[in-house]
């Protein structure tokens, strides 16, 4: 067992090393952070609400978007740099087993993936600590109860990204192993994450009464194929609102994250073990 | 002894699009590699020698047949551990050293922490990239990456190596140091499966030859006894004067020979050739 942990952790480093030193990388970085930092100059746009919650939001979006996209292409990208430049060949040709070929790739990109979390959640923790300097001090001076986020709720709030991004890597590295072409696992694996942020839709419907069994057994199945991805998105409560999260809501998110993440890449080293290099 | 690869009757089919047509790539192939020898895998493109290389690798499914590597199957741990394997045209991350490829491919090959630094540096030596082994791996030639490509292939001490395509792209002088490191392996007491073009390196380093056409064996042996003309004979001649020629012709013919040519001895282009730039650049 230890051996192969071993190997499985020498892949991941190396993609990681191969990730972060890629433009791609550095670009969504400079992107998800040019979108946290101009949130305190859009601030004037938070329709009535706080701006606290104006520039958390501001920031999970950058998370959101910038994650995804990161976790959906680079996850392929990695993969397929190995199966088109041939170093696969080379690799698998030594006594690695696929499956540990895929799961230190895995590890490569949840390691670049945790990377990305902690620099913009870091980033957003500072700005939303600026500004709130600066709101209680204005709320001093006029008596009022001056706003606050928590830091803590946001360490939360960065794991859970971690783990939504690292699900989300998990069907793309499903979906690659199977798929023939970079473009095909990228199309595929963003429709993926559309269809997890919409995916309570599938839920709602199951939850309305029906009497067909037939009716009920495909919405279950469809509505668990993939997974919720909207069920991550706790951020406001847990940053802004903290306490109002049951830690049973939290752990059960957590839960959910590392079943589907386990469950998509057995799949995938399934798919791959029979996969022609 | 158990064969270095035992190959019985292998085949392999490609689909080729929706209408489930087959190619056939590998057609009923069986060949034994012995120990400790040279072996050549010789054929035109798209004979099959490559997807034979990669079947025994376990890296493609056969579609029938068996395929034993020192006794054990093939595409298992146990199969792979004692081999080394160099693809054609290899590529490896440019941002590593030559030293930190080979550290990482003996890593993967389950080399302990304890031999590690001494694997590695054996094997950049036997590949005589000991130099240039703390370049970056981006800076590196043709024969360089070949030569840093053959290091990660025998670090694990493999008694197995196949090559594919060592030589391709490499200058004459690049392709002689790899055919002196091959026969220095097999020295060791390696067995190394050969997949080339170039023929005349193949003669030269090989002990025993296996050509394919079409997926099949046309034939197998050694390599002077598959080459040599046994109806004809060669006689090198030194200060062969016309009347010597002459009588030498005579005595010949009264004997029932018949001398064919007589022609001057040469040197091959790349024999010329490597003594005219030995010592260029990654010599």
């Amino acid at each position: 067992m230890k051996p192969s942990l071993l190997r499985c952790g020498w892949i991941a480093r190396m993609t990681f090393l191969e990730a972060v030193r890629q433009r791609f990388f550095a670009f969504l970085i400079v992107l998800g952070a040019a979108m946290v930092l101009s949130s305190v100059a859009f601030r004037f746009l938070d329709f009535g609400h706080g701006e606290l919650k104006f520039i958390a939001d501001f920031g999970f979006g950058g998370m959101f978007l910038f994650g995804s996209i990161l976790a959906v292409v680079m996850t392929a990208q990695l993969f397929f740099a190995e199966m088109d430049n041939r170093t696969a060949l080379t690799l698998l040709a030594k006594p690695l087993s696929r499956a540990e070929f895929l799961i230190g790739k895995f590890f490569g990109v949840w390691m670049i993936l945790g990377l990305f979390v902690i620099i913009l959640s870091a980033l957003l923790g500072l700005v939303l600590w600026g500004r709130a300097q600066e709101l209680s001090l204005m709320a001093e001076q006029s008596g009022r109860v001056a706003p606050d986020f928590s830091s803590s709720g946001l360490g939360i709030f960065a794991v859970l990204q971690w783990l939504r991004l690292s699900v989300v890597a998990a069907i793309v590295l499903a979906i690659a192993a199977a798929a023939r072409t970079f473009l095909f696992a990228v199309i595929l694996g963003a429709l993926a994450v559309v269809a997890g942020q919409l995916q309570w839709i599938a839920q709602d419907v199951l939850l309305k009464p029906t009497e067909s069994m037939l009716y009920k057994s495909i919405l279950w199945l469809t509505s668990r194929i993939l997974p919720n991805l909207q069920q991550f998105n706790i951020g406001d409560a847990l940053v802004l609102d903290s306490g109002t999260v049951a830690v049973t809501s939290i752990g059960w998110v957590v839960l959910s994250g590392l079943l589907y993440t386990t469950a998509y890449l057995f799949l995938g080293t399934l798919v791959f073990r029979r996969r022609e290099i | 002894m158990t064969s270095a690869i035992s190959v019985r009757h292998l085949t392999k089919d490609f689909k080729m699009g929706l209408r489930g047509l087959k190619l056939r790539a590998v057609d009923d192939l069986s060949l034994e590699i012995p120990r400790g020898q040279v072996y050549g895998l010789l054929g035109p493109n798209g004979c099959g020698k490559s997807t034979t290389l990669k079947i025994v690798l376990g890296l493609v499914s056969g579609t029938s047949g068996e395929i034993t590597i020192l006794g054990f199957p093939s595409a298992t741990a146990e199969a792979r551990r004692r081999t080394g394997f160099l693809p054609e045209a290899p590529y490896f991350h440019k941002f590593l050293s030559g030293r930190e490829l080979v550290r990482y491919c003996a890593q993967l090959s389950g080399v302990s922490a304890t031999q590690m630094e001494s694997a590695v540096e054996t094997a950049l030596e036997l590949a005589a990239m000991t130099d240039a082994a703390s370049r970056p791996i981006g800076t590196y030639s043709k024969g360089m990456l070949q030569r840093i490509g053959l290091a990660q292939a025998i670090v694990h001490d493999p008694e197995l190596v196949i090559l594919d395509e060592p030589t391709a792209g490499v200058d004459p002088v690049g392709a002689a140091a790899i055919g002196r490191m091959i026969r220095t392996m097999r020295d060791q007491g390696k067995t190394i499966v050969l997949c080339s073009h170039l023929l005349g390196q193949v003669e030269q380093v090989c002990d025993r030859v296996a050509i394919m056409d079409h997926g099949r064996l046309v034939l197998e042996g050694r390599v002077d006894e598959v080459l040599a003309q046994r109806d004809r004979h060669l006689m090198t001649i030194e200060g062969l004067t016309p009347t010597a020629r002459l009588a030498a012709e005579s005595a010949l013919a009264a004997h029932g020979a018949r001398v064919q040519s007589v022609t001057h001895p040469r040197r091959s282009l790349e024999e010329l050739f490597r003594e005219l730039v030995t010592g260029s650049r990654d010599a």
